[in-house]
């Protein structure tokens, strides 16, 4: 009886003290019991302060939103490929997450080494340019867009459809949509892909490449998210177009995504701290999906 | 499959059919010739001075292995009309013009190519829009097409090696 009296102060205090702190933060999301919670960083591996900065305030977030797990959304290590480049444009500025047991998952961006990257254990890519794996009722498909051949296509088509994960997440480097004037939306990518993502129900995609941050307005009751300015960033760089919900393109951010149930939490943090987006999608299916896409 | 094929593959039987087998045979003989070099892929490993170390030293190996080597032994000059052939029906069907806008976003890179020559890893790799590689032949593991400019090249991705390439691949009006 006293065990199990000390267990609940315990738990009381450690749950008291997450939630103090999410709150002195600035925290948005609710912090479920059993959630699944992850960030997403892209086009990161600079190697310079700005990246630093950022990771240091994803750590603060990490200590009170208790993320275990990182996607990366390619151009994960920019420039050289050797040891001492692993160690500053990612051992170092992500060493208090890889110290706490935070997991990266990295997708492949046109700055990296599909050859080197997928075989850094770190990267937990297992050898592959193209891999998936599940976190609770959640199924993630890495992809690499810069290579999206039939294979890779074929590979897509089979896992999306074996797949009974409530929520199914893709990510990859190129944007199928996005309103930057940098780059701009991959148009012959998303010919290829958009027929799977809507025939299989993928229901959010993550991509980078554009070095700033935009939600775009769902397209085909997709929910799409360009997140590329975890180490690089393009002031100024946006179209105003009617697909775009909201965007950001004054600082480098992070995003931290919260899952429960039916529910996926988001919010866009700026390395000064500041939140510059945050809200709740909800779970698009059958016929709701449909009419969300038009 | 729901995957937007901008063309048919070659028809069995027809003279395309062949120079796709005849490509596939030379493939298939060039990855026997890599094995019996180097070995077996690389395992993950976290140390990634290792792996930059593993394939430099594969790289060396089948560039002194395939010192002589030439523009052409693979993309001999009537695969490589093939392969324009079939890159110049994708610019000019259904989806041309997606195809043509995801070139242009694909930050072309600009390089002199040399056999065996490896892709330096500093340089960003120019994407390869999807409907053009679906009207590729298919290439097994551990080859893969990739675009430098307008060239198309076949890269040996265990050893980082240029195999060989089609010359100006892309038309005129794409540079």
């Amino acid at each position: 009886m006293r065990t199990c009296y000390s267990v609940l102060v315990y738990l009381c205090i450690c749950v008291f003290s997450v939630t103090a702190e999410a709150q002195q933060l600035g925290v948005k999301l609710p912090l479920h019991s059993g959630s699944v919670r992850f960030a997403v960083i892209g086009d990161s591996g600079t190697g310079n302060k700005e990246q630093y900065e950022v990771a240091q305030e994803l750590d603060r977030y990490r200590q009170a939103v208790k993320f275990d797990f990182v996607i990366m959304l390619g151009d994960n290590i920019y420039g050289g490929h050797s040891a001492s480049d692993f160690k500053r444009k990612f051992e170092e500025p992500y060493k208090a997450l890889l110290e706490a047991g935070v997991k990266f998952y990295a997708s492949l961006g046109n700055h990296d080494d599909p050859n080197i990257e997928r075989l850094y254990k770190p990267f937990n890519m297992n050898g592959q340019r193209y891999y998936t794996f599940k976190r609770g009722n959640v199924q993630f498909y890495a992809l690499d867009s810069t290579y999206m051949d039939t294979q890779q296509l074929t590979w897509l088509e089979q896992n999306l459809r074996s797949s009974n994960a409530l929520w199914k997440i893709c990510y990859f480097h190129h944007p199928l949509y996005n309103d930057g004037k940098m780059h701009g939306p991959d148009l012959d990518l998303r010919n290829q892909l958009t027929p799977l993502l809507k025939s299989y129900g993928v229901n959010v995609v993550f991509s980078g490449h554009e070095h700033a941050y935009e939600r775009i307005k769902p397209q085909n009751g997709i929910y799409y998210f360009i997140q590329g300015d975890s180490g690089k960033l393009e002031r100024h760089d946006f179209h105003r177009r009617d697909e775009m919900q909201t965007s950001f393109d004054r600082d480098r951010t992070f995003m931290l995504v919260e899952i429960d149930g039916d529910n996926l939490y988001f919010q866009t943090v700026a390395r000064s701290g500041e939140t510059v987006d945050a809200g709740v999608l909800t779970r698009q299916s059958g016929p709701a999906r449909a009419a969300a896409g038009r | 499959m729901p995957v937007c094929l901008a063309q048919k593959p070659a028809t069995a039987g027809t003279p395309d059919a062949a120079l796709v087998s005849d490509f596939e045979a030379k493939v298939k003989q060039y990855l026997d010739f890599r094995q019996q070099q180097v070995g077996p892929p690389q395992k993950p490993t976290n140390n990634p001075g290792d792996i930059v170390a593993k394939q430099h030293e594969r790289g060396n190996k089948l560039r002194v292995a395939r010192a002589g080597a030439k523009q052409g032994e693979i993309f001999t000059p009537q695969i490589a009309a093939y392969f324009r052939r079939q890159i110049a029906a994708s610019l000019a069907g259904a989806h041309g013009k997606e195809i043509r806008s995801s070139l242009a976003h694909a930050e072309p890179v600009k390089m002199e190519l040399q056999i065996n020559q490896s892709y330096p890893s500093n340089q960003p790799l120019q994407s390869t829009p999807p409907t053009l590689l679906l009207n590729l032949p298919n290439l097994p593991d551990g080859l893969e097409y990739r675009l430098l400019d307008r060239e198309l090249v076949l890269r040996d991705t265990e050893g980082n090696v240029v195999v060989d390439y089609v010359p100006n691949a892309l038309p005129e009006s794409m540079k």
